[in-house]
């Protein structure tokens, strides 16, 4: 039986990798389309954030009564940042905010009245500070001045402190490892693991979307494409079991979508300098990250047995089907769950809830995101390997079924 | 020796509320001895091409059975897929491989050696003048060669029992007169032909036997003398109206 198998799953490996068309989808296009993608979405990332760092900010100051030494301290603070400052009266506010809204400047400050008075009788002040959320620099033009306030605030907090006799040491109360020793590091974390900890967010949901992705290109087509062509008919009149032709059918999906997962992993590990910076301030790169033999072996137990199941589920939809179309539209909620899935198992902390780690396809995600962070539990790891087959199992019984249902096999 | 009992098949012709069942096949029985060419004549929907995937084990009869020797259809299907070779014109090759390919794909599938693979290619590539064409792609022949290919694989494993629905719709007359040579061969070399056809010029020539379906029923069966001594009319074709147009209109 398994040797009808293999015959079955050369052919349609052979279809798959000499098609030039399928070859190019599969393999070559997640190769160059994923560093393409996320170089052009680093890089314009880049530019934007270089944009608003170099942007000369327009903002306008109006001074209340009573301004003082106190009030220059601020417009010093100010003056530091890369702004055009426009300094008015109280009564132009109106047109002031108008111009705000209207993005003609990026911050409309009102200085408080008394200022130094203020100062003197120990009072707080308040500055009324109005920007535009939907303008592209005013929330940015926002944090900085709101910074460069807080730098005076502490200035003029020690100047009150030193006025009253007492020592600024008031000011803190602990400090966080200043006194570690200078080959010394505050996180404790394994060597590896911190980039696996980023890796292991990102990478489960990424395999399973490109497993799933690919066991639609070409498992949709295996079934109901035959049924449509009607190529299924001759196959089925010749000597072989129904159950060779669903494994056969099925081997081949997982092969393709294993490759065509490999290839993407390829590609995103190219990528990766650019997502990474898209993604966080580090600057690492996934390149820095080794898997150990261990891990490795870790990671097939786990991947194989998805690869399996999402190969299984796609070629039931595709028995299902009349025709690659209808197994599409089928199909398409069961993708979009997936990806809910894999979004679920990013946002998870590091201990998930029990219900996903007996839950076929997240307790892959969870186990593998483990396998990356460097605490896969080997317990963990045969469970999922387990659950992952038996819903396989289940699935192929199924579409075996159906195999032997006439009123599905020849609905079209 | 294959015999046909009491076989019947019925559909569900739709969903829902206004499903109804419709019977396809009505307790059908004949038998075709070795040498024979037994032709299935109707008009379409009487009920042939279904007939024929019962035979074929691509559908289950509702009722009744079919025997190939001591095997029957419905408990050893895959040994009686062994023992035939089945094509109808609804069967499809897949157009991105060769005839050659697909022969020896299905040779394999067959449980066949690969000198026995050989042997039977080069054999029906001669008698069905394939030579010319064995390496070009199903998608890039023509409608006949297709044909020739689909003849070609369905009896690479020389099955006991040829059944072919309509073999030369479609077809030219060169290729046409091609594939119904070969099936005189092969009756000839002792195999069950079973075919289904409209068309009463190839079955008067072809077969030996006739039985004649309408609305699922066996009207007739017979040699052809038969089937004539027992009608008030002198040729096949005149009978066959008689049924699909009682009461003389065909005249």
């Amino acid at each position: 039986m398994f040797k009808d198998s293999l015959i079955i799953m050369r052919k349609e490996l052979k279809r798959m990798f000499t098609d030039r068309r399928l070859l190019f989808m599969l393999v070559v296009l997640p190769l160059v389309m994923l560093p393409l993608m996320y170089s052009f979405m680093g890089k314009a990332n880049k530019t934007r954030r270089n944009e608003i760092n170099s942007y000369t900010s327009r903002i306008a100051v109006c001074s209340g009564e009573g301004g003082g030494e106190v009030s220059d301290l601020f417009f010093q603070s100010l003056e530091l940042l890369n702004a055009n400052i426009e300094t008015t009266d109280l009564g132009e506010l109106d047109s002031l905010k108008q111009r705000v809204i209207d993005k003609d400047l990026e911050l409309l400050i009102v200085m408080p009245e008394n200022l130094d008075g203020s100062i003197l009788d120990n009072s707080v002040f308040d500055f009324s500070i109005f920007y535009n959320s939907t303008g592209d620099y005013s929330r940015f033009a926002f944090d900085q001045v709101d910074m460069a306030f807080a730098q005076v605030n502490d200035v003029i907090v020690r100047q009150r402190i030193l006025a009253s006799g007492m020592s600024e040491d008031l000011l803190i109360a602990y400090t966080v490892n200043k006194y570690l020793a200078p080959d010394e590091t505050a996180d404790l974390a394994e060597e590896g693991s911190v980039m696996g900890k980023l890796i292991g967010v990102m990478m489960p949901f990424f395999i399973v979307i490109y497993l799933f992705a690919n066991s639609m290109k070409v498992g949709l087509d295996s079934v109901a494409g035959e049924k449509e062509r009607g190529t299924l008919a001759i196959l089925l009149v010749n000597q072989v079991s129904r159950l060779s032709i669903v494994l056969g059918k099925m081997i081949s999906v997982m092969v393709a979508a294993i490759v065509g997962a490999v290839s993407s992993a390829i590609g995103l590990k190219i990528a990766s300098r650019y997502l990474i910076e898209m993604t966080s301030e580090s600057g690492a790169s996934i390149t820095e990250y080794t898997m150990g033999s261990m891990a490795i072996i870790q990671f097939a137990i786990v991947v194989i047995p998805l690869a399996i199941l999402i190969s299984s589920l796609v070629l039931l939809v595709s028995t299902f089907a009349r025709n690659v179309k209808e197994g599409q539209g089928m199909i398409m909620p069961v993708y979009i769950a997936v990806m809910v899935m894999g979004v679920t198992t990013m946002q998870t902390g590091d201990i998930p809830p029990e219900w996903m780690r007996m839950t076929p396809v997240f307790n892959s995600l969870v186990v593998l995101k483990d396998i990356f962070m460097q605490s896969a539990l080997w317990g963990n790891i045969f469970f999922t390997m387990a659950t992952s087959l038996l819903v396989s199992a289940v699935l192929i019984f199924i579409t075996l079924r159906m195999f032997n249902d006439e009123r599905v096999l020849f609905r079209i | 020796m294959l015999r046909v009992e009491g076989l019947s098949k019925e559909f569900r012709n739709a969903r829902g509320r206004s499903a109804k069942m419709v019977q396809a096949v009505k307790n059908l029985s004949f038998q075709c001895k070795p040498g024979e060419i037994y032709g299935l004549l109707g008009p379409n929907g009487a009920g042939k091409t279904t007939t024929l995937r019962c035979l074929s084990t691509l559908i289950k009869p509702t009722s009744g059975n079919v025997f190939i020797d001591q095997y029957n259809v419905l408990e050893h299907g895959q040994i009686f897929r062994s023992k035939i070779g089945f094509l109808t014109s609804d069967m499809k090759l897949d157009g991105y491989f060769t005839p050659d390919y697909m022969m020896d794909w299905f040779g394999k599938l067959n449980k066949m050696q690969t000198s026995e693979i050989d042997e039977r290619k080069e054999k029906l590539f001669v008698d069905l003048k394939m030579t010319d064409f064995i390496h070009k792609k199903i998608d890039q022949l023509s409608t006949g060669m297709k044909q020739k290919t689909a003849v070609a694989i369905s009896l690479i494993h020389d099955p006991d029992v040829i059944i072919f629905d309509e073999p030369t719709n479609g077809l030219d007359i060169v290729t046409s007169k091609a594939v119904t040579d070969f099936l005189v061969s092969r009756a000839g070399a002792g195999k069950i032909v079973i075919i289904s056809t409209h068309n009463m010029t190839i079955a008067e020539k072809l077969c030996h036997r006739f039985g004649i379906l309408v609305e699922g029923e066996l009207k007739e069966e017979g040699t052809l003398s038969d089937i004539i001594e027992g009608s008030s009319w002198d040729n096949l074709e005149d009978v066959f109206f008689s049924y699909i147009l009682p009461g003389g209109d065909h005249v």
